[in-house]
Order: C-alpha cells, then sequence, then structure tokens
C-alpha cells in the first residue's frame, strides 16, 4: 500500500482549516456527550450540596469551566498535521514517562492509596492521562516504520514502548489504567499487521504474566479483592462493592425511560458516592432508564464509529495508527467505566470520556479526539473530490 | 490481511463489547426492573423494632413468682453517629456511666451498622433527664423504656422458674425472633416457655436518606406483651420444702461431723481408719513397685539413672512408709469447713504466685505457690502445705484433700474437697391425680434476681462450685435403693410370684460361716462378697427349698445371701443389716422392714426362670414393671435438661461392654447378681428424684403414670387463657386394687410400724395424722465408676412418701446426697414437709435424725 506524500510547504492555520471539512458528525457527538455529562454532574451533585447549604452549582462550574478549556484543546488539535507532530513524538514520550518518575518519587500527591497526582499549585493534573497519548504516538511511529507483516524485533519493540509506563503506572499503583495500555497494544499491533502466530504467543505470554504477578505477590490482596468482588458483592456489600451494588440497584429501578430528572432517589439522595466521577453512568440509568441508557451508548457508539472511519482514510501510516490507538483507548474506557455500573465489571477508576467530572481527563481525552479530527481534516484526499 | 479488514474487525469487536453492555441493561431495566425496585426501596427503609414486656409467672394461687418492673435504658444508635464523633461519645459515657471507656469503646464497634445497642440498663430518672437535655455531649442516644426482672419470692422456686440472660451465638444462631439485645431464659420454666414469655416486638418503619436521617415515619405495629405462666407450684409448700431441704443437709452434715470426731477419737478401732490407712499403705506400695520397675527398665536399656539410691546399685523396696497425719488430716482434720465449722462437700481455693492461701479445716493448713515450670509439655506447680512439697499438675491430687483445677502463671486453683460430706438435698412434691409438680427444689440454690443485673465473679464462683443453679430434681441421677422395692413388690403381687426359701432346714438366723472354713473379703464396688475358700461345707443343694406361695409366707430374712453361680463358685451377699437379719417376714414385713434377701431371691427366682416355657419374659420382667412406672425414660416433663435415668438390662450390658464403658465389668455377661442389684435398686440403676416420685405416685394411685408438669396454663394480659396444659397419662399400669392397698398399707407401717418399720423414728413426734403418712427408706451409694474413689461407700439417703395414705393427695421424694441412711436424714424431711401438708406452718416440729436405718 502506497501512501500519497504532502509538500512540505507550510500551511497556514487558516489555510488547511479551510482545505478540508470537518468531522461534523463527530464534532456534535463530542459536544452532545459533553453537555449531557455536565447535566448529570449537576443533577448528581446539585441536591447534596443544597442540602449541605452550599451552591448547588458548584461542581457544575467547575466542570464547565473544564468543559471550555477542553472544547479550545480539541479545536487547537484539530489543526495539528501529525506529519509534522511526528519528530517531537520522541521527546513527549520521555517526558511523559519522566513525569511517571516524578509522581512515584512522592513529588506526587496521594489521593488514596495511589499516587497519581502532580501538584503545581492551582492545578492538579495526572500525567498517566498524559501518557496514554504519548504511548500511542510513540507506538505508532514504531510500527508506522515497520515492515508488514510484523516481525518478532519489532513487536518486542512495541512491547517495550508500552511495558515502560505501563510499569510505571502499575507501581502508583493504578491497575486500571494500566490495563488501557495492554488493550492499546494488542489493539494497535492487531490493526498494524501482527500475524496470529504472535498474538497467540502474546496471549499465551499475558496469562504467564498475570499468573507470575500473582505467583510473586505484586499485587496486593486489597487489588485482588477489588477485581473479583464484582462477581459476588457478598460480604463486601457494604464496604467493597458498597458503589458497585447501590450502582446497579439505581440503574435497575431506572426501569425502561428512568425516573426523571432531579427524581432519582438512589443518586438524588447520594446512595451511589462517587456519582460525579467514575458512576456518573448511574445517573443516566436510573433517571432515565434503558432508553437513555441506550442513547448514551448510542452517542459513544457513533463516536467509535468516526475514529474507525478516520483511520482507515489516514493520509499515511502513521495518522492510521495514531487513531486506531485513539479509538481503541475510548472503547476501552467506556466498555469498562459503563461495565463497572452495571457490576459486570470490576472496580477500576477508569472515568466515562466526556461525561466523567475531572479536569485532566477531558482537557486530555479532547486533546486526544482533537488529534483524531486533525487527521481526517488533514486526510488523503480520495481521487475527485474537489 | 489488509489493513481496513482488520479495522473492520476491530469494529466488530467494539460492537460486540457494546452489545454485551446493552444485553445487561436490557435485563436489569428491563426484565429485573421490578426487583431492583424493590431493593431500592429498602435501601431507604429503616426498621426499629420496641421490645415487648416478658410475661411474668405465678404459682397456683396467684402468688407472683417473677415479674417487670418498668425502667429506664440508654441505647444509641450507631447509624446516627459519624466516625469522628465515636471518641468523645465514648469518653462523655464513660465519664458519665462511670465505666471504663475502652468497654464502651468495644461495645460501640462490636455491632453492625445500623442496629441499636443498649448502653446503659436501669438508669435513674435522674441520669435520663440529664442525657437528655445534654444530647451535644451524647449524640445518638437516646433513653427508651426497657422493663427489667423482678423475682419477688427471692429464691423460693428458683430451680422451677430459673433465670434469664444474654443470649449466647449458639442461641441467636438457633432463634431468629431474637437478637443480640433481648434477654433469654436459660432455665427452668424461662427458658422452656420462653417464646411464649417473649411476647412479639413492635415494628416502627421510617424513610431515611443515605445519611440514614429520618425523613418520615412509615408505619408503626405495637408490641404485643409475653403470656403470664400459672404454675402448679404451691409457694407456700414450696417454701417449707426449701426450708426443710436446708434444714435435713445442714443436720446431715452435723451428724457426719459427730461421726468423724467419734471416728478420731477411736481411732485404733475404727474401720474407717482402718481402711483409710491400710489404703493409703497399698498405694504407696503400688508406686515403689512402679517407680522399682522404671528403673530396671532404664538399667537394662542402659541409660543411668538419675536418681541417687542410698545404697549403691542395689534396689531393694523397703518399708513402705505411710504419713499417718495425712491420712488423718484427709479423714477429719483436713477437710473443708465452713465458718460455723460444719463440713463443705467443696471449696475453691485460689493461690497467687508466690503467695499462700489458707486451706481450711479442724486444723487449717497454709498453702504456697511457689514457683511453675513446663515438664514434658505441661505445667507443673511447686506448691508447699505445711511444710510438705509437692510438684503436681492439672487434675492431680495431693495432700490429701485437693486437686488442681488450673495452673497459670499468676496462680493456682486448687478444689478443696471431702467426699464424705453431705452434698445437697433435693425434694420433689407431686399430685398423684394429676402430675402437677406442687415443689420441687434442690439445695443448695439461688436467687434468680442475682442473674438481672449480673452476677460478679465471686458469687459465680461460689455459687457454680457446688453447682447451685442445676435443676437436681431433674437433673441428677441416683441408685435409688430401696425405695425401688416398691417394684419388686408390685411384681410379686401382680404375678404372684414369691421367692424360693433356702437357707432353712436348722440353720439359726445370722450364722457366722461354719468353724473350720477360711473366707477371704473382696471389696466389690457394692457390698463386700465373701468367697469361701473351701468349697465343700455349705453346698446349697444340700438345705431344704421352700417354695413360697402367696404374700402372707414366711421367708427366712437373714442376714446373709449365699447362693452358687454357673462357674460353681459360691457369693455371699450381705443384708444392710447384718449380722443378725430381720428374722422371718412376709412380704409386707419384708417392704416395712427393707429386707434385702427376700427381694433378691425374687430377682434370683425370676433369673432361675428365664427360659422357661411360660412365655414370659422372666429375665426382663422386672425391667419392664420398672420402665412400666416411668424409670429409665425421661418424663417429658416441661423443664429443660431432664435426665433418663437407666434401668439395665443384659442388651444394655452388652452395648457397654462393647464400648470399653467403665461402668461394666469387662469379662463375663450379665448374670444373676447384676438383676439381684436391680431389684433392690441398685448396682447400675439410676432415677431422678422426679422419677422416684412418679413412679410411687403411679404406684399409688391405682397403676397410672402421669406426665409430670409445672405449667398449668399461659394466660395473656387479661386473664384469658392462650394455653392449658392438660394432665396426659403417659402410660397405664393393670395393677389390681387389691395390690395398690396392700402397698400403701405396708407403707404406713414403714413409718408407724414400731418394730420394724425404718421410718418410725423419724416420724415418731409428728403429731396428729401420722397414721395418715406412708413412705419408703433407701439407703445407697452414688454412681461411681470401680475404682473412682479411694475407698469404703459413701451413702445417699432416699425417702418417697404419700399423704394421706387413704386417698393420696400428695407424694414425695427426697434425696440427701451423700448424707448417711434414708431412715436418718431423708425421712425427716419429709417428715416436716408433711406435717406441714397435714397440719399447717404450726405443726412443723423441728428437724431431729431419724433411725440409722435403710
Amino acid at each position: 500500500m502506497t501512501f500519497a506524500t504532502r509538500s512540505r510547504e507550510r500551511s497556514s492555520f487558516l489555510d488547511s482549516y479551510a482545505r478540508s471539512r470537518p468531522d461534523f458528525v463527530l464534532v456534535a457527538t463530542y459536544i452532545a456527550i459533553s453537555l449531557l455529562g455536565l447535566l448529570m454532574i449537576y443533577s448528581a451533585t446539585a441536591p447534596g450540596l443544597e442540602a449541605r447549604g452550599l451552591d448547588p452549582t458548584r461542581e457544575l462550574k467547575a466542570q464547565a469551566l473544564f468543559v471550555l478549556v477542553g472544547f479550545v484543546v480539541f479545536a487547537v488539535s484539530s489543526t495539528l498535521d501529525l506529519t509534522e507532530i511526528r519528530r517531537f513524538v520522541g521527546p513527549i514520550y520521555i517526558a511523559s514517562t519522566l513525569l511517571l518518575v516524578v509522581v512515584l518519587t512522592g513529588l506526587g500527591d496521594s489521593e488514596g492509596v495511589a499516587q497519581r497526582w502532580i501538584d503545581l499549585g492551582p492545578v492538579q493534573f495526572q500525567p498517566s492521562e498524559i501518557a496514554k497519548i504519548a504511548v500511542i504516538l510513540m507506538l505508532a511511529s514504531l510500527l508506522a516504520r515497520a515492515a508488514v507483516p510484523l516481525t518478532w524485533t519489532t513487536v518486542a519493540r512495541a512491547i517495550m514502548v508500552v511495558a515502560i509506563p505501563a510499569a510505571l503506572i502499575f507501581l502508583q499503583p493504578d491497575l486500571g489504567t494500566m490495563l488501557v495500555f495492554a488493550f492499546v497494544l494488542l489493539a494497535v499491533l492487531f490493526v498494524a499487521g501482527v500475524t496470529m502466530r504472535q498474538l497467540g504467543f502474546l496471549g499465551v505470554a499475558t496469562i504467564l504474566g498475570t499468573v507470575g504477578i500473582f505467583q510473586l505477590n505484586l499485587i496486593k490482596s486489597y487489588q485482588i479483592d477489588r477485581l473479583t468482588a464484582f462477581i459476588d458483592p457478598g460480604s463486601h456489600e457494604l464496604t467493597l462493592s458498597y458503589n458497585q451494588v447501590q450502582s446497579e440497584i439505581a440503574i435497575g429501578s431506572g426501569g425502561l425511560v428512568g425516573k426523571g430528572l432531579f427524581e432519582g432517589s438512589q443518586t438524588n439522595l447520594q446512595f451511589v458516592p462517587v456519582q460525579s466521577s467514575d458512576f456518573i453512568f448511574t445517573a443516566v440509568g436510573e433517571q432515565f432508564g434503558f432508553i437513555g441508557s441506550v442513547v448514551v451508548i448510542g452517542l459513544f457508539s457513533i463516536l467509535l464509529f468516526r475514529l474507525l472511519s478516520i483511520s482507515v482514510a489516514a493520509k499515511d501510516r502513521f495518522s492510521f495508527l495514531v487513531t486506531a490507538g485513539i479509538a481503541s483507548m475510548f472503547a476501552f474506557h467506556i466498555f469498562v467505566n459503563i461495565g463497572m455500573t452495571i457490576r459486570i465489571m470490576p472496580v477500576t477508576g477508569l472515568p466515562l470520556p466526556f461525561m466523567s467530572a475531572g479536569g485532566t481527563v477531558f482537557v486530555a481525552m479532547s486533546a486526544a479526539l482533537g488529534l483524531a479530527h486533525s487527521v481526517w481534516i488533514h486526510r488523503k484526499e480520495p481521487a475527485g473530490d474537489r | 490481511m489488509t489493513s481496513p479488514l482488520r479495522v473492520g474487525i476491530l469494529g466488530l469487536v467494539m460492537i460486540g463489547l457494546f452489545s454485551i453492555l446493552g444485553i445487561r441493561l436490557w435485563t436489569m431495566q428491563v426484565t429485573e426492573a421490578q426487583a431492583y425496585d424493590e431493593r431500592a426501596e429498602d435501601n431507604q427503609v429503616r426498621v426499629v423494632l420496641t421490645p415487648a414486656p416478658r410475661g411474668d409467672i405465678y404459682d397456683s394461687n396467684g402468688v407472683k413468682l417473677a415479674g417487670t418492673r418498668s425502667a429506664l435504658a440508654a441505647v444509641i444508635d450507631l447509624a446516627l453517629i459519624d466516625e469522628d464523633e465515636r471518641e468523645p461519645l465514648s469518653q462523655n459515657l464513660a465519664a458519665f456511666l462511670d465505666e471504663s471507656a475502652t468497654d464502651i469503646e468495644e461495645l460501640l464497634s462490636a455491632t453492625n451498622r445500623g442496629s441499636q445497642i443498649t448502653v446503659a440498663t436501669d438508669i435513674t430518672d435522674a441520669q435520663a433527664t440529664f442525657l437528655l437535655e445534654h444530647r451535644e455531649m451524647f449524640p445518638g442516644v437516646n433513653v427508651i423504656p426497657q422493663p427489667v426482672r423482678t423475682y419477688p419470692e427471692g429464691e423460693v422456686g428458683a430451680h422451677v422458674i430459673g433465670y434469664i440472660g444474654k443470649p449466647t451465638q449458639e442461641d441467636l444462631d438457633e432463634r431468629d425472633d431474637i437478637n443480640g439485645e433481648d434477654v433469654l431464659g436459660k432455665a427452668g420454666v424461662e427458658r422452656a416457655y420462653d417464646v411464649a414469655l417473649q411476647g412479639i416486638p413492635g415494628v416502627v418503619e421510617y424513610k431515611v436518606d443515605a445519611k440514614r436521617k429520618v425523613l418520615s415515619l412509615e408505619n408503626e405495629v405495637a408490641p404485643s406483651a409475653g403470656g403470664s405462666l400459672i404454675l402448679t407450684i404451691d409457694s407456700e409448700v414450696q417454701s417449707q420444702l426449701q426450708v426443710s431441704l436446708q434444714n435435713g443437709l445442714m443436720q446431715a452434715r452435723r451428724l457426719e461431723m459427730e461421726e468423724r470426731r467419734l471416728a478420731v477419737e477411736e481411732q485404733s478401732r475404727s474401720q474407717r481408719v482402718a481402711e483409710a490407712l491400710s489404703e493409703a499403705r497399698a498405694e504407696a506400695l503400688e508406686k515403689a513397685l512402679e517407680e522399682k520397675a522404671a528403673l530396671d527398665a532404664a538399667a537394662e536399656a542402659g541409660e543411668s539413672t538419675t536418681t541417687t539410691r542410698p545404697d549403691d546399685g542395689e534396689r531393694r523396696i523397703g518399708p513402705v512408709e505411710v504419713d499417718e497425719t495425712e491420712v488423718l488430716a484427709s479423714l477429719y482434720t483436713g477437710l473443708p469447713i465452713d465458718a460455723d465449722g460444719i463440713c463443705v462437700p467443696v471449696q475453691r481455693v485460689t493461690i497467687p504466685r508466690g503467695g499462700s492461701a489458707t486451706v481450711t479445716g479442724i486444723e487449717p493448713r497454709l498453702a504456697r505457690y511457689e514457683s511453675v515450670a513446663q515438664f514434658g509439655g505441661e505445667l507443673a506447680a511447686d506448691v508447699i502445705v505445711e511444710g510438705k512439697s509437692y510438684r503436681v499438675k492439672e487434675g492431680e491430687r495431693f495432700a490429701g484433700t485437693l486437686r488442681v483445677l488450673e495452673i497459670s502463671e499468676d496462680q493456682l486453683i486448687l478444689n478443696h474437697s471431702d467426699t464424705w460430706c453431705p452434698v445437697r438435698a433435693v425434694g420433689v412434691v407431686l399430685n398423684p391425680d394429676d402430675g402437677s409438680v406442687i415443689a420441687m427444689s434442690s439445695y443448695p440454690t439461688f436467687d434468680p434476681s442475682a442473674f438481672v443485673d449480673g452476677l460478679s465473679n465471686e458469687q459465680w464462683t461460689s455459687l457454680g462450685t457446688v453447682s447451685a443453679f442445676t435443676n437436681f430434681a431433674v437433673q441428677g441421677q441416683y441408685a435409688p435403693a430401696s425405695t425401688f422395692k416398691t417394684v419388686p413388690y408390685v411384681l410379686a403381687l401382680e404375678e404372684s410370684f414369691y421367692p424360693i426359701d433356702r437357707g432353712v432346714g436348722d440353720k439359726e438366723i445370722g450364722q457366722e460361716p461354719t468353724s473350720g472354713s477360711t473366707s477371704t473379703t473382696i471389696p466389690d464396688g457394692d457390698t463386700s462378697t465373701t468367697v469361701l475358700d473351701d468349697a465343700t461345707p455349705e453346698d446349697p443343694e444340700d438345705v431344704v427349698l421352700k417354695p413360697l406361695t402367696s404374700d402372707r409366707d414366711e421367708y427366712s430374712c437373714t442376714g446373709e445371701f449365699r447362693f452358687r453361680l454357673n462357674d460353681g463358685s459360691f457369693q455371699t451377699k450381705r443384708d444392710w443389716k447384718w449380722p443378725g437379719g430381720h428374722g422371718p417376714l412376709d412380704l409386707h414385713g419384708a417392704l416395712q422392714a427393707s429386707c434385702d434377701l427376700y427381694f433378691w431371691d425374687v430377682a434370683l427366682r425370676l433369673w432361675n426362670e428365664r427360659g422357661d416355657d411360660s412365655g414370659i419374659d422372666k429375665e426382663n420382667l422386672l425391667q419392664e414393671y420398672a420402665r412400666g412406672f416411668g424409670f429409665g425414660t425421661t418424663t417429658g416433663i416441661d423443664l429443660p435438661f431432664e435426665r433418663e435415668g437407666l434401668i439395665p438390662d443384659r442388651a444394655w450390658f452388652i452395648a457397654e461392654q462393647r464400648e470399653g464403658s467403665p461402668r461394666v465389668r469387662q469379662d463375663g455377661s450379665w448374670v444373676g447378681g447384676d438383676l439381684m442389684d436391680v431389684a433392690v435398686g441398685q448396682g447400675a440403676v439410676l432415677a431422678t428424684p422426679l422419677q422416684m416420685a412418679n413412679g410411687l405416685a403411679a404406684m399409688v394411685n391405682g397403676g397410672t403414670v402421669w406426665q409430670p408438669q409445672v405449667v398449668r396454663k399461659v394466660v395473656d394480659q387479661d386473664g384469658n387463657v392462650i394455653t392449658e396444659n392438660q394432665p396426659t397419662i403417659i402410660n397405664e399400669m393393670d395393677i389390681s386394687p387389691r395390690t395398690t392397698a396392700l402397698l400403701l398399707a405396708d407403707l404406713r407401717q414403714v413409718v408407724n410400724n414400731q418394730e420394724r418399720g425404718t421410718a418410725r423414728s423419724a416420724f415418731a413426734d409428728f403429731g396428729r395424722g401420722v397414721y395418715l403418712v406412708g413412705g419408703k427408706t433407701g439407703t445407697g451409694e452414688i454412681i461411681k465408676a470401680p475404682r473412682s474413689e479411694r475407698f469404703r461407700q459413701v451413702d445417699s439417703a432416699f425417702f418417697v412418701g404419700v399423704v394421706p395414705v387413704s386417698d393420696p393427695e400428695y407424694v414425695i421424694s427426697v434425696v440427701i446426697e451423700r448424707g448417711g441412711s434414708g431412715g436418718r436424714v431423708a425421712a425427716p424431711v419429709a417428715r416436716q414437709v408433711f406435717q406441714f401438708l397435714l397440719n399447717g406452718p404450726d405443726g412443723v416440729t423441728p428437724i431431729a435424725p431419724g433411725l440409722d436405718a435403710d
């Protein structure tokens, strides 16, 4: 497969924007999901805040600010030309890996048991979010150069690229995010041309690796508990699995059409903790029922469909792999997060893209989406177009 | 594969994953929506139980024996307190209630979230007001009415009433109508009727938010009070019984002290002292032989012995020394006594390590707990008693009367016991017409009120050491001895089955073995058995056999009963009245004088005729009669923990042998001698005082075995009957009116016949109505495995009685465990109770010993 090469003339911002049509569907979906997210955050937090005599829109406003920033970031990254970014991939990757190390060394801020944040005065941000993008870029860059079908050496290198940051993240410890990397690696390798035999080998290696982790007690017992508790809450119902069980009850009791906005007794009376972030989907399920759940999943499906379409239309192999990586990253988040709220996945702390409250996450994901969008904007022109 | 295809496959994977989400959501939100809705509802509902007042207990005349009084309790609703409020709350409560903060902390953390726990019971109004007025100091604390159990009559009827306490984990597992906050009946009718007494708690339902803050009241159901019990017990008779039991026991103990004093004074001639010394010597010899054997074995194995022998290399058993003072101490001077100088069956002695304690006795001894060390995996303590050192492990006996209960680093706990001190007195009074229990008690007893607030460790130990909480009337099992003779008596009359008189000829009654023959005496556990070395002289086949054919035929009640066994050897059993015997007696005289031989001979005839063609199972006929009258099975009385007693037979014997039980001989089979023991209520026969009374009741009322009961009915707050216990017949024995009449007449003679009635002395100054009284004495051994008691039998005293003989209204049984003889110490107790029943409280004369007769 040959790729058309573009000239290296400098394009102005406006020029490039005018040359390709933006992906309206993607943008519309992105905005819709983000606004829905804001609505849900408000509905989940307002009653509680009001009951305590505080400003009910507090959380809403905070997130709205991040949403705005995210929109801007999205727009800006949409204009970037990936091929030009490509030469910065190496430094970006190294920088983000260093930041991960920084987090571990105690300059990081720990919240709960895990060290994930870096406090920069008025702003806190999570290096792991940036690492996700950096790793996708690095991985894509590596594999774009490689011959197809992939050699074992290439596969090994790909694994290394992912493994280092993944390990650092695992040590935070943030098991859930680490798994994102694993999934993304597998998906990207797959579309990049990995052979079935290599894939099989990776599968076996994963299993052995998991077993090894258990045997060497690298994984703590509470982590194991968290991973398995979703299967049978039982004795954990009042403690470890409390959130999940409450979420399950809330969503289930939503019925077909839901209880109505602000009428979710579980969510509004605060039976489901951490509602505005990890369990934001719960609010949807309870207040808008099955219909609402399907609408949200549908919106995400459209988003993913667009991302995959964009990847196929990419102008070069690098862009293609980056977009595929971004798509699989989003897919994993969505599936695991919603799965967690309905108790078919363990509690992992992975946020729901563009709906879960959280600044770094929204902005980082907006940047990633923006990059994918830019691939579309700078796509190769099909013969006959224009 | 090309990229777009692969991307397509990736897309399909995503579709697959999302489909899983969709399916699950469908299941949850559409198919199972109902179930989730309910769970969401439940989340929001909180249920609180309000306790129901416990039912009262009354005697048959309406006297209140157990009730409740209203009181206030302080409770905490844990769900309403935040984590950070807990510690200041504990501190405040600790200061306010004058308890330790750690105890309160424990209480608070030991329960599940969302429940209510009691933090203080029976608080004063002032305390309640303070708590409510200072809510900020005591968040989540509330004051609720919580009734407290009262026992207005104290000790009266304590064993029948029982007591209450907090439920154990087992109780909570078994019953789902109570929780950890309730009280539960633990013994007596409090336990047997606990469900009825509890009532049904009320329910209050609240709607709450996630913080458990109450939003609204949804539902309220009032509690329904527990049912009250009307007992068959008459508290006045009960009081008298308890007083008489106490009198009887104390008298028995005083008599025992007197006997000991005499024994020590006549030291060299006293049989008891002689036996004690010879037994002690035998034990010392055995121990020395064991030591020698061990040393010999060690020498053979080539090991060097660590003990130094005075004569090096030579191992001989020298003269065995026995400490006579120690033997005497264990017989008299060193036995435990109370503050009045009267014996006590057991006392607990606790010695701190490095310290000492006094071991009571007529000559008290000082015991010092020196040190403790590990010996072969166990702890061993070094103790010095009056200058003599001992090294002892748990379970060991030493210094004559002491036994080690527990060795720990801090202290040594010993039991200081006296195996001859009368232990307890037990009594039951029944109505023979319907089985209702009019009075029932054992002494020592207790006051159930003590349990309401919780017993102190001391109280618990001192009462527990003497088993004061146990109702021996249904839980104690004794060999009924001669009181059991009524069974072969009835059998003889009903079956026209009389013994074959032997040993008559020209023999004088009470003759010693003929000169020239020697014999060896073997302690047998029961009676001592004399076996003739010279087998020929008294061949029972030489004597004239004279079968009796009626109850009036006379039998030679000599002092000794010699008979030949299947293996050709002879056995001799001695009557309690030996030497001398009773003389010629018929069935009636035999019962009145309590002649053993007559009834042994009935058994022997049954034994010899077993397997004849009559079609009757003669081997077990006696047991059939006994079981027919209720012996050997539980009566089913409405009290907990009843024991069933035992009527042994061949089948039981074989089963016991198979298990290697120490209760039976290991070799040999069930023999005639065993059946003879059964006839006189000895051997392995066991009966509870309730069974003794119920059995006699059946024999005197014409053969109806009633099921005893203590509760007549259960009524609600307004007096309406909820349930009524109708009198139930367990069995009907077909005995003729003639038998009943004869039995009653003979029982009367036991009390009134001045020549041979074994209880005549006890009832001598009865007063008006003595001719209306009948009874039967008994003196027997308590159950023990062979070789468990050191030596010498210890007699327990029994008496069963009936009044009035003309038309029985009351049947009594009295047991004084290790008390002595029936006529001497048990009959006087019954005498007092009968005096009360016939002549009222003024008719009761002070307790006095009766004749020392079986």
